[in-house]
């Protein structure tokens, strides 16, 4: 009827873009998480120095994790550590789509992102030391920090979810003033079924905000399987399901991730609302550094440790002529002396005074000492 | 009943909503109950919000689907009712769905008496409102935060999947329901688990003074299914044969192990929010335009056109309803209030 057509606001053209996977059955309940197929990818336009940043993003993120790792294992680490091993596309490959400007919200697996927006490697081992010049000066021992004056960065939300609603406020405020700003935050596949990431969304779509939504759907929430976490092929489904635009890549192909970020930014940008962006990958961790995930079949790791987001991208960089086998290693090797050097640095930095430790925990007018840049 | 808009008389085959399975087709006698059934309700609501609420009769507020009946009464016909505990359907109702408790069998006195804070009433007085439930009726008590019903309702279904029964929840709810996050939550559960239960949202237009379409952006709640990949489609609301058949073609789903579905049926709130909000921010023409497509009236033509029911019928009927409300205020008048010395009691399990 006419009346509810004009009640009710028109339906939106927007598809989803959508990659096709294995669908899970009950024979088979991991045919669902098994890789999608193998496309190469492809440059959307990056120059070669452009595409060297990348890849030395990329190997950060890893070395740093590797790093982090290895402090771990010596009882150095004083909070818990998850690592992005096998997703580093994702954070680094949408992060290299925002302006310095953009609002970005990482979460637990997103060092890539922090690097990006130049987060120093000797601060992520301050913070997750504990030591008293970390971002939060020993406060807390994982990634929950951010500056949003400097660096338009937005601390995670240890309660999945929960950051979704954040960033609406954050779209909308930056919208309210007039700015160009989007808003860029990440969601496992676990958090797409807590109510904030509806509640967060649905306004979002509601009010044609410039949010996007990086999904990461990674094949396991702790030890959930997606089968068991929802019922569609995609989370892509989601996007129209809001109203809102939705895609799906893969997310071991860091300029696919890049891309899709990009036109999910620039519809941002030209005020046609949020975008939710799927990217799968697969967790070749545990949960965290305590989990060694007996859950996980082996056959499912197998089939993606041929799609090691690093190993892709140096193979494209090598067939497309931007470096050479040589080059790559090299970055890779004077790189790592750098790190150990924060590393030691970071190590030899004081703990927190005790007496400090109630200061602060509220903002306090002249507790908070500037973090950023430290190095 | 002249310049109603008719109703189909065929179910209509629902392409939005396959393998539903075999749906059931209304008998005369079944069309008739449907309208004894919406014109009590519209009698008991009318009564309570229009003259007991104005007279300071209601402890509480009172929150009435007036306009919305159809959606009450041609869902709650699917609900099976036998008696036996692992054979009855469980009904989780909105605040707008009074047919729902009637046609459960809760009696309409002490419903009244529930409105009035009695001690006969379904809560012993502690509250004068809808948050009101009977399981020996199988109905689910209303929660008043809105949403939480729906993760309610799949747990019902959840159980019913445990014990390998047949059985169904209904879950009943509005559009400004359906932004809360407890509903995502319980309508992802159910979809991953492949529960039986039917999400019937009744999207009135207005979730107090917000409209649906700063309530979401998709033309219709049906649209979030895909979503979650279950079954979901949109329906004329003040069309009962079409609630009907939408939600029997669902039940039938359930029954037989599809999963859920998410039905959307499009109505309009033909009052305020509550019976203390004038809905002045609701434009007039509204009222107008969908008071000509009253579920009732509807429903009576069919009724006439059939030669099942004429104007005499139809006047006798609504004579007898008055008569039986009136009986049931005065007896829930005569009621007493709680003693105040137990007011704690039976506020936890006891």
């Amino acid at each position: 009827m006419a009346t509810e057509a004009s009640r009710l606001r028109e339906r939106p053209q927007l598809r989803g873009r959508k990659t096709r996977h294995g669908a899970a059955s009950a024979a088979d309940p991991i045919a669902g998480m098994m890789p999608g197929p193998l496309r190469p990818p492809v440059n959307p336009g990056l120059k070669r120095a452009e595409l060297l940043a990348m890849h030395r993003h990329l190997l950060l993120n890893r070395l740093v994790e590797e790093k982090l790792s290895a402090l771990y294992r010596q009882g150095q680490i004083v909070g818990g550590l998850y690592s992005s091993l096998g997703q580093e596309a994702i954070s680094v490959g949408s992060a290299f789509a925002l302006r310095p400007d953009d609002l970005l919200a990482p979460m637990i697996r997103n060092i890539g992102s922090l690097l990006v927006r130049g987060v120093s490697p000797r601060d992520l081992f301050l913070q997750f030391l504990a030591r008293y010049d970390a971002p939060t000066h020993g406060k807390d021992g994982t990634l929950h920090f951010g500056n949003v004056e400097k660096k338009s960065l937005i601390g995670p939300i240890s309660h999945l979810g929960t950051l979704i609603p954040v960033m609406t406020g954050a779209a909308m405020a930056a919208r309210m003033r007039g700015e160009d700003r989007v808003a860029l935050t990440y969601i496992g596949d676990g958090g797409t079924s807590t109510g904030y990431f509806h509640e967060g969304l649905n306004q979002a779509a509601v009010l044609k905000l410039p949010l996007i939504l990086i999904v990461e759907n990674n094949g396991y929430a702790y030890s959930t399987p997606t089968a068991r976490q929802f019922a569609v092929e995609s989370l892509a489904e989601r996007g129209p399901a809001y109203g809102c635009a939705g895609e799906s890549v893969d997310g071991t192909d860091i300029l696919a991730v890049y891309a899709a970020t990009l036109r999910a930014v620039e519809r941002g940008r030209r005020g046609e609302g949020p975008t939710v962006l799927e990217c799968r990958a697969m967790r070749m961790r545990g949960h965290a550094e305590h989990d060694d995930m007996r859950y996980v079949p082996k056959r499912l790791l197998e089939a993606w440790r041929g799609r090691d987001p690093i190993g892709r991208f140096e193979a494209f960089l090598i067939e497309e002529g931007h470096a050479v086998r040589a080059e790559l290693r090299s970055a890779a090797a004077a790189l790592a002396p750098e790190l150990e050097r924060a590393a030691a640095e970071a190590l030899a930095s004081p703990l927190p005074p005790p007496e400090e430790a109630l200061k602060g925990v509220y903002w306090e007018p002249g507790y908070e000492r500037p973090w950023w840049p430290s190095a | 009943m002249k310049g109603a808009p008719k109703l189909r008389t065929a179910p209509r085959a629902l392409a939005a909503v396959p393998d539903a399975g075999p749906r059931p087709t209304p008998s005369d006698a079944d069309l008739l109950r449907m309208f004894h059934e919406m014109k009590l309700t519209r009698a008991l609501e009318d009564r309570i919000e229009r003259k007991l609420y104005r007279q300071g009769k209601i402890t509480g507020g009172v929150y009435v689907g007036r306009g919305q009946e159809a959606i009450s009464v041609g869902a709650a016909m699917h609900i099976r009712r036998t008696g036996e505990e692992d054979r009855d359907d469980i009904v989780s109702p909105s605040h707008r769905d009074m047919a729902v408790f009637l046609m459960q069998g809760i009696p309409m006195e002490r419903i009244l008496a529930q409105y009035m804070g009695r001690r006969t009433g379904l809560t012993r007085g502690r509250d004068g409102n809808m948050h009101m439930g009977d399981m020996r009726h199988r109905v689910v008590a209303f929660i008043s935060h809105l949403g939480d019903s729906i993760p309610v309702a799949a747990g019902c279904a959840l159980t019913f999947k445990m014990r390998g029964t047949d059985q169904v929840s209904f879950c009943f709810f509005g559009e400004g329901a359906a932004s809360r996050g407890d509903w995502h939550e319980g309508v992802n559960f159910a979809a991953v688990q492949k529960l039986p239960v039917i999400f019937i949202c009744n999207n009135n237009g207005y979730a107090y003074s917000t409209p649906a379409a700063q309530q979401m952006a998709v033309a219709h709640l049906s649209d979030r299914a895909r979503g979650y990949g279950i079954a979901g489609s949109s329906h004329d609301g003040n069309d009962i044969l079409e609630v009907y058949d939408a939600v029997g073609g669902a039940v039938a789903r359930a029954r037989a192990g599809g999963g859920p579905t998410l039905l959307e049926f499009v109505t309009f709130r033909m009052t305020g929010h509550s019976a203390h909000d004038d809905a002045g921010y609701v434009p007039k023409r509204l009222f107008e335009e969908w008071a000509r497509k009253d579920p009732i009236l509807r429903l009576g033509a069919l009724l006439e056109e059939r030669g099942l029911v004429d104007a005499a019928a139809v006047r006798e009927l609504d004579e007898r309803l008055e008569s039986e409300v009136s009986q049931a205020v005065a007896w829930a008048e005569r009621q007493p209030y709680p003693d105040p010395a137990e007011c704690l009691e039976g506020v936890t399990k006891e």
